[in-house]
């Protein structure tokens, strides 16, 4: 009886050390997570070969993300922006849904707020990008830093003005109670402190009324300088400028990187513009997700950065691949 | 530890111990020889394929570029280009030939992004039709730069956005030709084909190894012409090895490996590019968990076995050791069992033997023992036997004397011939046993003695069945017996005394009955008859006769007393019936 307990500790212990020396022995050893189910990403509008052109470069990030990191993640959200309800209400169905952790770029600082808590009290992870929240709940928040974004839009529109003599500012944003807007707007007030700004237009992520803002601004002829808050708007006020040949004049400094705007860029309508990099934050936001969920720690914010492109450096080697995404035709 | 040390004090724990620990160290040590050959061997394998896949992506490569120049040189060598660039003039039906023909060429390979062909004075033709004005300065590109200094060799550029139309951006990678004319050399124009960048890059998404693997190109000097996540590289959120790759690139296959990511390489003539392929030790090994599944069973199996031939062993070894123990534990008992032949190794075969032998030396010296005691206890016999004599045969004479001078000779006769009888039989040639008849004549002769001497004091009566007759008693037995009879008894009483000796056989014993109807004795006198006591030399006889018949017979066997003060005594000697003994 006694060697046979003895036998059978002994062999147990072989067992043991022996799997623990051959699994120990796994060539490329990954630690990768696990999931019963996806990772899912709500972002702000899935529709591709739309102007907001931006979130599908998120995309990529993502899905860049979830290959090397081994994690199946799904990509969800309103065809278009400014659907704010249409977003409350797929963040209500992806919660309903228990996933391991809920990557939120909320189109609205406060109506996704509520929805935030009902995540919080099922206990779902969440993680904002691009745009915060109205919640301490989020572990993690991945964007731009859209102060630092408006403080490099506000002192390039320090430096053009300089060069063409002074005058007054106007502020084109896209959505009032968008996180991006405020911020944003913020840096360009704190970088241009010493110059007259004469207001700031909304124009309800439209293009259209961007352009209408434009042609009421320009009225004003001591406007010198226009800064636009994104795409959109910057569109809006590059086609506004255009029509009215206004590019001497008017000094536009605006927000992203479509292609049209770029061509704007190079037609000199626009002068700068502040890039993000869309395709990092995807990466980021799946990255530190996955940081997340295998109990590393995890900054509570992460800035993914942004780089003011000119006429002079928009086709420098390192800025190809954010200005012009490899398209697959 | 105490405890533990304990336990594994026994041989076959120890043997058992050892053996395990030596034979999982061997086994261990071979399957992680196997696990190392196995993951080397699949390792290699799978690199050996990946190598294939870039070479195969290097020369999908070339032979596209290669295509790509024969359009060029093709162009190079039309008619109409050359007469379009030695004319000074803005357009010509030639340049018109020559649209066309660079539009058919677009038409026909989808892959090509845009012909164009430059003249020194800035004049252009293009194969979309775009006007030379509409160009944006193009004078200081890299590939329009790098054209000029090849000197009419074609140079592959790298990948990167063409934007030779404002607003039209497009990833290409262009071959440009400087043209010179044949006679005197003289620089004419550069010709530029840009190929679209997406045809190389779906190329490199589409040989990959693995789920994770990827393909990235980069030139001679490090800098990147494609990779799949540039932006990142650029962000720093990604680093390749470049630093370690450069210095191997002169290899034929160069391979480096880092974090279980293996970069191997190769070379693209055309272009001068480095493929580096990137596979994953994870995606190359992928029957891996079954492998170490299938080595961890291999190696329980052989442990199992092990440790039951361990066991066998062992066990082999220790139950001879067992058997020659449990026979050594017989000697306790005092059973001298011999371990005969075991069946068991030399050494413990001769332990056996020579355990046999020294069984046999012990059972040579306990019987030579007894053989002592014998000899020390039929000396005692004799002893005690010895002690008889003196005062009987003191007295005896005494009274032949006495009767001697009484003249009493027909009593001398009788009395002296009585002792002579006594005598005969007491010495009876040396033997210890006689006859009951023959040990019943010697007391017979005895009383006669004392009846002589002790005229008219008792009388006697021997009452024995025949069938004892032939019994063999110890000799002079009876004769002590009387004698206490008279001098305890018999003598000291004003009546007339009887001396009864009786006989009968209870079983297999005989029991000889000695009575008289004399004083009597107390508790203590009577004790005083068994047990030995030097100061009282009271009844020296009647124990001598209790002592020899223990000696003799055995303890169960002596003699008992009945007796009572005024009331006579009684004292019955037990004896085995029909003991032969000669000695």
């Amino acid at each position: 009886m006694k060697y046979l307990i003895f036998f059978i500790g002994s062999l147990a212990v072989a067992l043991m050390i022996f799997l623990a020396l051959t699994f120990s022995f796994e060539p490329g050893k990954t630690d990768e997570l696990d999931l019963e189910k996806p990772i899912v990403v709500v972002v702000k509008a899935t529709v591709a070969g739309q102007p907001m052109n931006f979130w599908s470069v998120v995309q990529q990030g993502i899905n860049e993300a979830a290959k090397e990191f081994g994690v199946e993640v799904n990509i969800t959200g309103p065809d278009h922006e400014r659907q704010i309800n249409r977003q409350v209400n797929i963040l209500n169905t992806v919660i309903e849904e228990n996933p391991p952790l809920i990557i939120l770029a909320a189109s609205d600082y406060y109506l996704l707020a509520e929805s935030v808590g009902v995540a919080e009290e099922k206990g779902i992870p969440v993680i904002t990008m691009d745009s915060a929240v109205n919640s301490p709940y989020p572990v993690s928040f991945i964007a731009t830093n859209n102060v630092e974004a408006g403080i490099k839009a506000g002192n390039e529109m320090n430096r053009l003005l300089s060069e063409g003599g002074d005058g007054a500012i106007a502020i084109v944003s896209h959505i009032r109670e968008t996180a991006t807007a405020i911020e944003r707007e913020a840096g360009v007030r704190q970088a241009l402190e010493k110059q007259i700004i004469t207001g700031t237009w909304y124009c309800e992520n439209d293009q259209k009324i961007a352009y209408g803002n434009t042609m009421e601004i320009l009225k004003d002829t001591s406007v010198k300088g226009i800064v636009a808050l994104n795409e959109i708007v910057t569109l809006g006020v590059a086609e506004a400028i255009r029509d009215s040949e206004a590019s001497n004049r008017v000094k536009v400094v605006g927000f992203d990187s479509a292609p049209q705007e770029l061509a704007f860029l190079e037609e000199g309508i626009i002068k700068a513009t502040v890039v993000q990099r869309p395709y990092n934050m995807g990466y980021m936001s799946v990255k530190t997700a996955v940081e997340y969920l295998k109990g590393d720690n995890i900054a509570p914010l992460i800035d993914t950065g942004s780089v003011l492109i000119t006429a002079e450096n928009m086709f420098q080697r390192e800025y190809q691949e954010l200005l012009f995404p490899v398209n697959d035709e | 530890m105490h405890r533990l040390f304990g336990k594994l004090g026994t041989l076959e724990s120890r043997f058992y111990l050892i053996f395990t620990l030596l034979f999982f160290a061997t086994i261990l040590t071979m399957q992680i020889i196997s696990t190392r050959f196995t993951i080397n061997s699949l390792r290699n394998s799978t690199l050996e394929n990946n190598r294939l896949l870039v070479n195969e992506l290097v020369n999908q490569i070339d032979t596209y570029i290669e295509s790509m120049e024969r359009i060029s040189d093709a162009v190079v060598e039309d008619r109409d280009a050359q007469v379009f660039l030695e004319s000074s003039l803005p357009e010509s039906e030639s340049s018109k030939f020559l649209q066309d023909r660079f539009a058919s060429y677009i038409r026909a390979r989808d892959d090509i992004s845009s012909i164009v062909l430059f003249r020194q004075d800035g004049k252009a033709i293009s194969g979309d039709g775009t006007d030379s004005s509409d160009f944006s300065e193009y004078r200081d590109s890299p590939w329009y730069q790098n054209a000029l200094k090849a000197e009419g060799k074609t140079v592959v550029s790298t990948a990167y956005v063409q934007n030779l139309v404002p607003g039209n951006y497009s990833w290409v990678v262009s071959l440009s030709t400087q043209i010179l004319k044949p006679r005197d050399k003289s620089p004419q124009g550069v010709l530029l084909v840009d190929l679209k960048f997406n045809r190389i890059k779906e190329l490199c998404e589409s040989l990959v190894i693995g789920e994770k693997g990827y393909d990235f190109i980069i030139d001679p000097m490090g800098n990147y012409v494609y990779h799949p996540s540039l932006q990142l590289i650029y962000s720093n959120l990604k680093h390749e090895p470049i630093k370690n790759l450069l210095p191997l690139l002169e290899n034929e296959h160069p391979l480096f490996r880092v974090d279980g990511r293996n970069y191997l390489t190769a070379h693209s003539e055309r272009t001068g590019w480095y493929v580096v392929s990137v596979s994953f030790d994870s995606d190359l090994v992928t029957g891996w968990p079954y492998v170490q599944l299938m080595n961890a069973l291999i190696g329980l199996v052989l442990f199992l076995i092990v440790g039951m031939v361990t066991n066998f062993i062992t066990k082999g070894i220790t139950r001879p050791l067992r058997q020659l123990q449990s026979v050594m534990k017989s000697v306790e008992t005092g059973e001298f069992r011999t371990a005969g032949n075991i069946d068991a190794t030399d050494e413990i075969r001769e332990l056996a033997r020579e355990y046999d032998i020294m069984v046999g030396r012990i059972e040579e010296l306990i019987d030579e023992n007894i053989l002592e005691q014998e000899l020390k206890r039929k000396s005692d016999l004799k002893a005690l036997q010895a002690q008889i004599n003196p005062h009987f045969l003191y007295n005896t004479l005494d009274s032949i004397i006495w009767m001697g001078e009484m003249k009493k000779s027909d009593e001398v006769v009788e009395m002296t011939s009585a002792l002579s009888r006594l005598f005969r039989i007491g010495i009876s040639k040396g033997s210890e046993l006689i006859k009951l008849r023959d040990e019943l004549e010697h007391v017979r002769s005895y009383l006669t003695i004392q009846e002589m001497r002790y005229k008219n004091k008792f009388r006697y009566l021997i009452d024995i069945p025949e069938e004892l007759m032939d019994c063999t008693v110890l000799k002079i037995t009876l004769q002590p017996l009387v004698e206490n009879a008279i001098y305890h008894g018999v003598r000291n009483v004003d009546y007339e005394g009887l001396i009864e000796i009786g006989g009968y056989r209870e079983n297999e014993d005989i029991f000889l009955t000695v009575k008289d109807n004399g004083e009597g004795m107390d508790k203590t006198t009577m004790s005083a008859l068994v047990t030995e006591d030097p100061e009282r030399q009271q009844g020296t006889g009647v124990r001598n006769v209790h002592e020899r018949i223990r000696l003799y017979f055995g303890h169960e066997y002596g003699l008992s007393y009945e007796s009572t003060i005024g009331g006579g005594t009684l004292i019955r000697i037990h004896i085995p019936g029909n003991r032969s003994m000669t000695t």
